[in-house]
């Protein structure tokens, strides 16, 4: 099945929605600037299905097989909806397994459940939720969204009358608006024109009636189908007529004789041949649309590759908004570009398609077309490839020189840190000097003093200077002192 | 009501019906889904047996997520039965803490049936007629045979 993305890439350009891109219009990234139609999804609750579901995949809240089952830590299985539905309706706010009560907290406790279970609950079959309305689809639940959103029939749209609010079936939708009040011809009771149908098939009290040609019973809504192809006693053509056969007679006769009629056996053929060349007339036309995107794309990208060719005031598919544009940049701004959004795959498979020998000048221009689109993507795609190689060298060359840089300044650090210890050495020298000057000075002084005390005043008067701190006062006269001490300096050290 | 708690009640009628406890009719009315009518016959070997009684199951806007309620329309000698016009009955998983959305009206109607058997006297309604069953039995299915005999023929 395809998904409502692709339906919406299928078909012509996108100013020119197809029938299909009409029914997505309101998927999410539809471009489609008609107003949406609007539909209600199916509500997986409420879906009719055809077996008795497996009694595991149901959910003990809706009693419904799940829909967007998650698993709770305990191992039971809900709905989404149906836990959220019953947290809401817990009073105190607590969060708890509706079957076994454990408290859950839903950010850490809540696990998808194993795929199997997925599939298994993808591949119920179910039936159409419009089955009420005439549609008789039966298929797996895992389509229904789409079948819904996309091709039912008997779908709801809201009108598309813009001042209408009331709804009708998306196969009415295209009829205008049928809210309006109507009387049936056959037993002229009033209805709405959406419902007459219905009516005159199932409920009118005068609904049948007798053909006129074989007095048949039928319903008068299809009687007219019923002369047009079925009724014995109508005259009509042999099928052969459209290749010249003149034969005319009631239908009965009419079929004896084309069992014996050559140009009747033929005519199926004829009109086949007639249909395929409306089919084909009919493809042309989104493919001329196509070709003449995809010349402008051409021409874009030529353009972009071969500046020179032309000025730059013919660049349709560059950004304007952005100055950083160059033409060193092709690919990423090309590619996405409007244009370019048709897919390969939704291009019509002309080439390689024997049914249709009968265009080859509009296939080759096409082909044409897309080889020279290739080439340039191509070419493209070398220049990406040039670009993340020489950015790969650029790279290479940075780390190279800030590897080099970085084992100079290694070096640089390593000189400093031995201009630092030799620093260190030298500060410490002079510190040592100082004090042991000081000393000589104490020393001095006690001696001229007290001349007994000389011995232990030196040791005590060592200890006192080296507690203090440095006497930065006494820094000019270390020089002179130094000079005189300087034989007892090298006996102390 | 929500439609897909219509959907469940639907769902569980049909359930009901394919597997009916023994003695029990439900009348079921599709344009008032939300109100069951039981019929029920009183279990074979208890007090209320020969006794014909008849139920109201009414579903709240919130169901699953809130129990249903359950009344007797007939008169019983119950000490789980309030013994006023109401005939209510609050026990078990009837009880709006007790009750948890998976539980569905098939174990409802089981349980009132055992209840009919034998009697829950620690969650009694009607204290009077509990103490009467504990300590004065044959006075309490005298009473109880009475009142079939008088409401539930
Ligand atoms: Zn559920
Ligand atoms: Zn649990
Ligand atoms: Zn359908
Ligand atoms: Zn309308
Ligand atoms: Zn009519
Ligand atoms: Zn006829
Ligand atoms: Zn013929």
């Amino acid at each position: 099945m395809s998904s409502p993305a692709d339906v919406d890439t299928v078909g012509g350009p996108p100013n020119s929605p197809s029938p299909l891109q009409i029914r997505a219009s309101n998927s999410l990234n539809s471009k489609s600037h008609r107003a949406p139609l609007t539909k209600q999804p199916a509500d997986l609750h409420l879906l009719e299905y055809v077996h008795e579901p497996d009694s595991n995949l149901v959910c003990l809240i809706c009693h419904a097989p799940f829909d967007r089952p998650v698993q709770l830590f305990c191992a039971h299985f809900f709905c989404k909806d149906c836990l959220e539905h019953a947290w809401r309706a817990q009073h105190d706010g607590r969060k708890t397994c509706p079957t076994c009560r454990s408290s859950v907290d839903p950010d850490k406790d809540l696990r998808p459940v194993p795929k199997i279970v997925e599939t298994m609950l993808d591949e119920l079959l179910v039936k159409c939720p419009n089955a009420q309305a005439g549609c008789a689809w039966v298929e797996q639940r895992v389509n229904v969204h789409d079948h819904v959103m996309l091709y039912c029939e008997a779908t709801l749209v809201e009108c598309a009358q813009h001042d209408c609010r009331l709804h009708i079936s998306q196969k009415d939708f295209h009829k205008g608006c049928l809210h309006y009040t109507v009387s049936c011809e056959d037993c002229h009771t009033s209805m709405m024109k959406k419902d007459l149908e219905d009516h005159q098939r199932t409920a009118c009290a005068n609904r049948s009636t007798n053909c006129p040609h074989c007095d048949t019973t039928l319903l008068r809504l299809h009687l007219d189908a019923h002369i047009k192809e079925a009724c014995a006693n109508v005259t009509i053509p042999c099928q052969g007529s459209i290749v010249g056969c003149t034969f005319t007679a009631e239908r009965t006769q009419t079929n004896l004789h084309e069992k014996s009629c050559p140009m009747a056996t033929m005519a199926p053929h004829f009109r086949d041949q007639q249909a395929r060349i409306e089919r084909n007339e009919a493809r042309l036309e989104p493919l001329t649309r196509k070709v003449g995107i995809l010349e402008d794309g051409l021409s874009s990208i030529t353009n972009m590759l071969y500046p020179a060719n032309d000025s730059s005031t013919t660049f349709p598919v560059t950004n304007p908004l952005d100055p950083n544009i160059s033409y060193s940049f092709p690919p990423t701004n090309l590619i996405p570009t409007p244009d370019f959004r048709l897919p390969p795959a939704s291009f019509p498979p002309v080439p390689h398609n024997e049914s249709h020998p009968s265009q080859p000048p509009f296939d080759s221009q096409v082909h044409h077309l897309l080889t020279l689109h290739e080439s340039l993507r191509d070419e493209v795609n070398r220049i990406a490839n040039a670009l993340t190689e020489l950015d790969g060298r650029t790279n290479m060359m940075v780390i190279n020189e800030s590897q080099r840089t970085k084992d100079e300044m290694l070096h640089t650090n390593a000189a400093i840190n031995g201009m630092r210890m030799q620093l260190h050495w030298l500060m410490s020298a002079t510190l040592q000097q100082r004090n042991s000057a000081r000393t000589s000075a104490a020393n001095g002084s006690a001696g001229g003093s007290n001349a007994r005390s000389t011995a232990q005043g030196a040791g005590a008067g060592a200890g006192a200077s080296v507690a203090r701190p440095g006497p930065i006062g006494d820094f000019p006269n270390g020089p002179l002192r130094r000079l005189s001490d300087s034989t007892r300096q090298d006996t102390k050290l | 009501m929500s439609a897909s708690a219509k959907k469940r009640i639907m769902r569980e009628y049909t359930e009901c019906m394919k597997d009916t406890p023994a003695g029990m009719k439900i009348n079921f009315d599709e344009q008032n889904m939300t109100k069951w009518e039981v019929l029920m016959d009183g279990p074979e070997g208890s007090v209320y047996a020969g006794g014909h009684f008849k139920l109201e199951i009414i579903f709240p806007n919130e169901y699953p997520f809130k129990p249903p309620v359950v009344s007797f329309r007939t008169k019983i000698y119950h000490p789980n039965v309030s013994n006023d016009d109401k005939g209510s009955m609050c026990l078990g998983l009837l009880r709006p803490d007790e009750w948890k959305p998976p539980n569905k009206v098939v174990a409802v109607l089981r349980l009132i049936q055992s209840l009919m058997v034998e009697p829950n006297i620690d969650d009694a309604i009607e204290p009077s007629i509990g103490n009467e069953y504990k300590e004065n039995r044959k006075e309490f299915e005298k009473s109880a045979k009475d009142w079939v005999k008088r409401y539930a023929k």
